[in-house]
């Protein structure tokens, strides 16, 4: 079932309807963001994990993480654009990657941390370094789906901070495609996107 | 649920008086946070802007809601298709799709947040409809054949105690979404004043020339932010 509206999605991008009253070329895939977003996934990837390797369940009911998860990434975005010092120029892919972390990071190490099990009573029986063991091989198994499964919320999240701050990347990349209708580069990102759906899927299966 | 049930009425209000001729004047006793470029008093414009933002998303939210539950309650054999509805976030449809068509008015805009925020709603109300459907009381219900008028009465509580545990969730989502697409200019136009409208306003001189209403805005929006997040069960 969920393949037929990845079915449905994929007819849309094809037969997209509508034309720009001026027709214009699809836009070049932003290469040069490649490594940046790259570089902003692996930190996410590693930072969000060690974090709640270290924090652990307990991080769930962390009042201070819920308090810095709450705001919208608009928010962040905008406080980048007022805090950033004049002297440093515009807040370009920097600005954009510290928006970022501030705002995807806190509610991925909850999302980690929400999805690992209890620790009362066992492992915490067995002492500090068993909870440890557990926590790596717990976050070992939830790594794949975790990210498979977050990307599209990452990709919305860069998407407004791309346009807030005025820094061209993959967001700005998707929007584009779809407002001069190209076709073909939409039917790639909604493959990718079907392709992440599946792969959090299977990967749910398996860790049931 | 109810303070943000009321918030509904808000939507009626009639917009603020513009007086060009004051506009831009600088933070006084008489304007606290000054006026805006066409005259409005900044703090009564931001007051008025939050509650409706806080309306609109009242609407989104129930219309979220109502459709979530009928999802729930009709749609069981397409559990897949809201799947892969739900690992989409709604403003990664809705962004494009409102510059493809040049921006979305307020109504346009309310319906579609509530159709794509109600397949998140519907794995709770699923949970919440089975508990139900299995419980001996709606066996009994069914079996005697009672009328609806009477089941809903009977039941009406415990439908409320349900869709309040949910609302603010969908609330939230409805309220950022309008939010962060007015600020991007692809919201509702002037004629629907509302956080994200005023913070589109502001964005631009954040960097360079931040006015008092630009950081009022900001605050309101970590201010909701923060009270809506849930306090800690003992």
């Amino acid at each position: 079932m969920g393949w037929l509206v990845w079915g449905l999605g994929l007819a849309l991008a094809f037969g997209l309807p509508g034309a720009t009253w001026r027709a214009s070329a699809p836009p070049v895939f932003p290469w040069h963001t490649v490594g940046p977003t790259l570089l902003a996934i692996t930190s996410m990837a590693l930072g969000a994990p060690l974090l709640a390797w270290i924090g652990g369940p307990p991080l769930t009911r962390q009042r201070p993480l819920a308090l810095l998860e709450a705001p919208p990434d608009l928010l962040w975005a905008a406080l980048v654009l007022a805090l950033w010092p004049a002297a440093w120029g515009p807040p370009e892919l920097s600005g954009w990657l510290v928006a970022f972390l501030a705002a995807s990071l806190p509610g991925e190490v909850r999302w980690l941390a929400q999805a690992m099990p209890t620790e009362y009573p066992f492992p915490l029986a067995w002492g500090a370094s068993a909870v440890k063991r557990v926590r790596r091989l717990v976050l070992m198994r939830l790594w794949g789906r975790w990210l498979a499964a977050r990307l599209p919320i990452w990709l919305t999240a860069t998407l407004v901070l791309e346009r807030v701050l005025g820094v061209p990347g993959l967001g700005t990349d998707w929007m584009t495609r779809v407002s001069v209708r190209d076709r073909a580069g939409l039917t790639l990102w909604v493959l990718g996107l079907a392709l992440l759906w599946t792969l959090s899927q299977v990967l749910d299966r398996d860790l049931a | 649920m109810k303070w943000r049930l009321m918030c509904l009425a808000t939507l009626l209000l009639p917009d603020l008086a513009l007086d060009p001729f004051r506009g831009g004047l600088a933070a006084s006793l008489r304007h606290p946070l000054g006026t805006d470029d066409l005259g409005r008093d900044a703090l009564l414009r931001l007051s008025l802007a939050a509650i409706r933002s806080l309306g609109f998303a009242s609407a989104c939210a129930l219309l979220a809601l109502a459709l979530g539950l009928l999802l729930a309650w009709q749609g069981r054999r397409f559990i897949g298709a809201w799947s892969a509805l739900r690992s989409l976030p709604p403003l990664l449809f809705v962004l494009p799709l409102s510059l493809a068509v040049g921006g979305l008015s307020a109504w346009p805009l309310g319906l579609l947040l509530g159709l794509l925020i109600a397949p998140h709603l519907e794995p709770a109300l699923r949970h919440r409809m089975d508990h139900l459907r299995h419980s001996p009381a709606w066996a009994a219900e069914r079996t005697l054949g009672a009328p609806w008028n009477s089941i809903l009465r009977r039941w009406w509580p415990w439908g409320w105690q349900q869709a309040a545990a949910l609302f603010p969730s969908a609330w939230i989502s409805a309220l950022w979404g309008e939010a962060t697409l007015s600020a991007l200019g692809l919201g509702p136009g002037p004629g629907h004043d509302s956080l994200g409208r005023l913070l589109a306003e502001e964005l631009p001189r954040l960097s360079s020339d931040p006015s008092p209403l630009g950081w009022a805005a900001l605050f309101s929006v970590l201010l909701l932010a923060w009270t809506s997040v849930p306090r800690p069960t003992v």
